[in-house]
């Protein structure tokens, strides 16, 4: 569950200065890391799908094992199978990025959906939804996993829709929350006073106006969350599997030959790993502060 | 205590109970439901070395006493665990309770333990930012804990283990049996702080105590406070600190509880991620259910705390 | 290989085998006991007795533990262990054997040993054989027809009918009757299986939750006291935690070395890297239910395609043997005149193109419009940086002679569903693990074929058939070598199975353990001999 500050008494859009103006140079610099990465990540999507690439990623060479970087013209080396890092680096992402946009797809319509019932409606459709939540919660998220891949098959799309749905009492309260906001600063009462009809309310006033950037935020910060549950279940073996490149199974392919001192092959996707998820993180915080609002001292 | 903060406070205990024990139910039957329905033969793993027949294999439902209906097979189940029987692994022939509760609690100290690094860390950082605002220090500092939070443990468990093999020349494991291991507080120490270092939360929980500290200061009973010269800090202890990092402990266990499978496998740490595994790949039903009811309440054992400390501190009721 | 999904065939319970001479109390060969050996495994045990084990981890602390009437030493002969003699009928139908008087079952707490009787024996088979038993041993003994006692000290097997080499099966495990709590039938559930009671050199003090076996020498074993005063099994996630632990004196002795970590240990001086052949191999079998397998010309294409000294040195550091049949090259069996497929991608494509593939647009053979394009299924596990340069190299081999392979990883059972029992896949990699025995019949024979059976490749050929038979019922050890070479040729031939290679298994193990005399597909057979010099005694 996330959770973030409701800023006392500022409802709506701002109307004087634009956002960028107000806010502090940290956070714009977070954002603009953060903006970097994604970026990224979609132009390399964009070339691993175009199979633009340096090398064929599944292209194995016997001769050449483990090679450092920088030999015979691959950029970040080779694994054990003699197969281009870099190249494996860029097509790794497909592991996690439609499957991540899976789970936050999931997380956000099913959590916006309950939340607007439990927080529009109230009384015995909260309690129940509430009840739903706790249950979704105290699922042990790792065993379900595990079931799942047992279950079925280590298909991580399988496994995004369990994350997908148990993030959905994360995203249901912070919705709920926030109308519970409105209504108590009486701004839903004062919608209806005015004849707007329901829908309209729900969906133009308080989705759009004052739900959307905390469900932009909850989008990067779960895509961060994909990538990790994703790399640490494919690290694990049950995630993608071989020969399929995923940034997790690169890293446990890796670290049978860290303590012998070659520290490169588990290295370059542990640093994939870092720096992409620093880079949804900073971009949902940087976001965050500046269009929810920081307070200032 | 005073007096009038226990009757909340037992309320809220006993609603959480119950609660719970629904929870427990609704999770063990769709675990159960999930384990029916998928490939593979439970007892398959009492078989391998042998190319057993069909009708050997149903034998043994037979010769073990497994009841044929899927539900009749829930319901004994659910009858014994009641009684507190959690059945045997059919693995190991071993009871699942006492299994599960000597893994689980290793397990609960390295998740507890690492919780504990990860509050010594932000909570420090958290404070000093809200309090002194942005500093020269808070930024660097700041910085690093997102680092640290993107980093991968499963990276960072191997990287540690060479740093202490390589510079210090120590092996950091812990050998269960070998008598007196000279600094074995130090190998004890050593995973739980990769897990409370590396488990992905520290800057969100930086962030959050971070957030909810400055709100509480800027309220106005605290400006009153403020104003008349008395001490901000009791009077922001208790809604600032304390209830957010009850909330953030309980809300992110069942995370770190993922992490600390990586971290038991790489340290050799012999907790439930361990079994969990092998038993989803044998098919061990009754060690999975049990697995599955622990590793519930520990999550609800969050919730409880979370709840006990809403009752304790707002006498009132707790608000969402 | 190490950790391929091992389908076993046949678990020899081994016991120990014998020095020349032996005295009740100390072994008087002058040298020290005393001494602890650690060593480290790769997995836990889940059962600790003989007859529920069918784990190797297992089934290597029953050798420490147990023993057999009779032992089969480092030469493959039969030599005593509790029985000190026996007599076979003429008619090679019954088998009598007279125990040693001078045994005892370890002790329980604060209890008397008692002696090992004839009551013990029998009661060891006919827990073995209950209905209710589930026991991997069965199968072995069915044989069999009725075992009873003909003195405190002597009990007789009455056979169904004659076998060869009926010796050596009686090599099984012999359990105490006042051992299990259950005098009929044994399940996982009863005591006995975590806290087994044996006659073997090293008594089970403890065992700590998370599966670490601590064993100590039995004074009173009947070979004279084991120089090693304990024996602890320390189990480990993590390879190459395990490694690095027997760099750092963690532990002193790795079971089985990753062919990653030899070059390290090779290099380290305080290391000894002992090597031991197990009798086993890895092979890719193929489903010749599938018409475009049918063709043996497809699947010696195959052979030929693939490159197995390449991948052996490469991979394994060309430790091991190519084979180029279905035996272990260490096996009575294995015909050393048929060579190994030659690795020729020509030869491949000249084959394929007789048997009427011709390339396709996209550089895949086809025939009839239908595309050379299989799936090769391979089961996911932990520690399989082995299994994935393997499959995904012969992935790689068959491309270039234009066969598209599809590998796919399944979650073990779903694997096991897929192979043994919907027959559904085109190709797998695995390995056998065979006894002395070098009994093919269950992998080859047409009866074999059906559910949960070996054959699962669908093999069907009268010829071999007619052989396998032959071998089994002849009772000359030379003709059925000979019937054995026979069917190593022809096997080849046909390439039900591309056949890899027997991989040479290192064990290593700190210089202070002397004597090390490791048997040849049990492990810990002589263990009772390696002792360790007083000075390097900790």
């Amino acid at each position: 569950m996330k959770h973030y500050s409701q800023v006392a008494g500022e409802i709506g859009a701002y109307s004087d200065l634009p956002f960028w103006k107000k806010a502090d140079r940290g956070d714009l610099a977070y954002v603009a890391y953060g903006l970097f990465i994604v970026t990224l990540v979609l132009v390399s999507y964009a070339l691993g799908a175009l199979k633009l690439l340096p090398y064929d990623p599944q292209q194995i060479s016997i001769g050449l094992l483990n090679a450092p970087p920088g030999r015979a013209g691959h950029l970040l080396g080779t694994d054990f199978l003699g197969r281009d890092i870099l190249s494996r680096l860029i097509v790794g992402i497909q592991a996690y990025f439609l499957p991540g946009l899976l789970a936050i797809a999931i997380s956000l319509s099913l959590g916006t959906a309950l939340g607007v019932v439990a927080g529009y409606r109230g009384g015995p459709a909260d309690a129940l939804i509430a009840y739903f939540n706790d249950l979704v919660d105290s699922f042990p998220r790792l065993v379900l996993i595990l079931l799942v891949i047992a279950a079925f098959k280590p298909d991580i799309y399988y496994v995004m829709v369990v994350v997908g749905v148990t993030g959905v009492p994360g995203v249901a309260s912070l919705i709920a929350g926030k109308i519970r906001f409105l209504r108590q600063k009486n701004f839903i009462e004062a919608a209806s006073v005015l004849g707007l009809p329901a829908h309209v309310i729900i969906l133009k006033h308080i989705l759009w106006y004052n739900c959307r950037t905390l469900l932009i935020i909850q989008a990067t910060l779960g895509m961060g969350e994909a990538i990790l549950i994703e790399t640490s279940l494919s690290y694990l073996g049950f995630g993608v599997q071989e020969p399929t490149p995923s940034w997790g199974n690169m890293v446990q392919a890796g670290a049978n030959y860290f303590l012998q001192g070659r520290f490169w092959p588990s290295t370059a996707p542990a640093l994939a790993i870092l720096f992409t998820i620093l880079g949804f993180h900073l971009l949902g915080d940087g976001l965050n502060n500046i269009l929810e609002g920081k307070r200032k001292k | 205590m005073r007096p009038a903060a226990i009757r909340p406070i037992a309320l809220a205990l006993s609603r959480e109970m119950a609660l719970t024990a629904l929870l427990l139910l609704g999770v063990s039957f769709v675990v159960f439901l999930i384990l029916y329905l998928s490939p593979g033969d439970p007892f398959s793993v009492l078989l391998e070395g042998q190319m057993a027949g069909d009708t050997a294999r149903a034998g043994i439902r037979e010769a073990l006493g497994v009841p044929k209906a899927w539900y009749a097979q829930y319901l004994s189940w659910l009858g014994n665990m009641l009684k507190g029987n959690f059945g045997t692994s059919i693995r190991t022939g071993l009871p699942v309770f006492g299994e599960i509760v000597r893994v689980g609690l290793n397990t609960l100290t390295l998740t507890l333990g690492s919780l504990l690094i990860t509050l010594c860390i932000a909570v420090p950082i958290a404070l000093h930012a809200a309090v002194r605002g942005d500093t020269a220090l808070s930024w660097p500092l700041t910085m690093l804990a997102y680092v640290v939070s993107a980093l991968p443990v499963f990276w960072l468990g191997y990287l540690v283990i060479y740093v202490f093999i390589h510079k210090f020349g120590l092996f950091p494991l812990i050998s269960g049996s070998s008598g007196a291991q000279e600094h074995a507080w130090l190998y004890f120490m050593v995973p739980i702080a990769v897990l409370g270092i590396a488990n992905g939360t520290i800057s969100e929980v930086i962030r959050y105590l971070r957030d909810e500290m400055s709100r509480v200061m800027a309220e106005d009973y605290i400006r009153t406070a403020r104003a008349k010269g008395g001490s901000v800090w009791r009077h922001a202890f208790k809604e600032g600190l304390l209830i957010p990092v009850t909330e953030i402990i309980a809300s992110k266990i069942p995370f770190i509880l993922g992490g600390a499978v990586i971290v038991e496998q790489v340290f050799n740490w012999p907790g439930m991620g361990r079994m969990a595994w092998q038993a989803a790949q044998d098919r061990d039903f009754p060690v999975i259910m049990g697995i599955a009811m622990v590793a519930a309440a520990f999550v609800r054992l969050g919730s409880l705390l979370q709840s006990l400390v809403y009752a304790a501190v707002n006498p009132r009721g707790p608000q969402e | 290989m190490q950790r391929i999904p091992v389908v076993v065939l046949l678990i020899l319970a081994m016991a120990l085998a014998m020095p020349a001479v032996s005295w009740p109390d100390s072994k008087r060969d002058g040298r020290p006991d005393g001494g602890i050996l650690s060593y480290g495994e790769y997995g836990r045990p889940a059962t600790l007795d003989p007859i529920t084990s069918n784990e190797m981890i297992s089934v290597r602390i029953t050798e420490l533990v147990f023993s057999g009437l009779v032992a089969i030493d480092e030469k493959q002969e039969i030599v005593p262990e509790l029985a000190e003699r026996w007599e076979a009928s003429k008619d090679g139908r019954t088998y009598a054997f007279f125990l040693r008087k001078d045994v005892t079952w370890h002790p329980k707490e604060g209890e008397e040993a008692r002696p090992l009787t004839a009551d013990d024996v029998v009661f060891t088979y006919n827990i073995m054989m209950h209905p209710k038993t589930i026991t991997p041993l069965k199968v072995r003994y069915e044989f069999i027809e009725k075992v009873e006692k003909l003195g405190d000290h002597a009990v007789q097997f009455t056979l169904k009918r004659p076998i060869l080499n009926a010796l050596a099966k009686f090599s099984f495990k012999v359990i105490p009757k006042h051992g299990p709590s259950n005098p009929l039938y044994l399940t996982r559930e009863d005591p006995f299986v975590q806290r087994p009671i044996g006659t073997g050199p090293y008594i089970l003090r403890n065992i700590t939750a998370d599966r670490e076996v601590i064993l100590v020498a039995n004074e009173k074993y009947f070979r004279g006291r084991p120089h090693i005063d304990k024996f602890i099994a320390k189990p480990f996630a993590d390879q190459n935690i395990m490694s690095q632990a027997l760099m750092f004196n963690a532990i002193d002795m790795i079971v089985l070395v990753n062919p990653r970590d030899l070059p390290e240990i090779q290099g380290d001086k305080r290391f000894v890297l002992q090597p031991y052949n197990a009798l086993s191999y890895a092979f890719f079998s193929y489903n010749l239910r599938n018409p475009l397998l049918a063709d043996k010309r497809v699947r010696r294409a195959f052979t030929h395609a693939v490159n197995r000294e390449e991948m052996l040195e490469a991979f394994f550091n060309k430790q091991g043997t190519i084979i180029s049949g279905p035996f272990a090259p260490g096996s009575w069996a294995y015909n050393l005149d048929v060579q190994p497929l030659p690795f020729d991608p020509q030869r491949a494509i000249a084959l394929l193109n007789e048997a009427g593939f011709t390339p396709g647009p996209d550089g895949v053979m086809q025939k009839d419009g239908k595309k050379l394009s299989l799936s090769l299924k391979v089961p996911i596990e932990k520690e399989s940086e082995a299994v994935k340069r393997v499959v995904l190299a012969f992935q790689n081999y068959l491309k270039n002679v234009g066969v598209a392979v599809r590998v796919e990883f399944k979650e073990w059972q779903a694997w096991k569903a897929d192979v043994f029992l919907e027959h559904n896949f085109d190709i797998i990699l695995a390995s056998w693990v065979f006894d002395d025995s070098a009994d093919i019949s269950s992998l080859f024979h047409s009866a074999e074929i059906g559910a949960w059976k070996n054959n699962f490749g669908g093999y069907s050929n009268p010829e071999v058939d007619g052989l396998i038979v032959e071998s089994k019922l002849t009772l000359d050890h030379e003709k059925r070598r000979t019937i054995n070479r026979k069917l190593h040729a022809l096997l080849a031939d046909e390439a039900p199975y591309t056949f890899l290679w027997t991989l040479t298994n290192y064990s290593g193990y700190h210089k202070k353990v002397r004597r090390v005399a490791i048997h040849p597909y049990k492990f810990f057979s002589f263990a009772d001999e390696w002792f360790v010099p007083e000075s390097e005694q900790k």
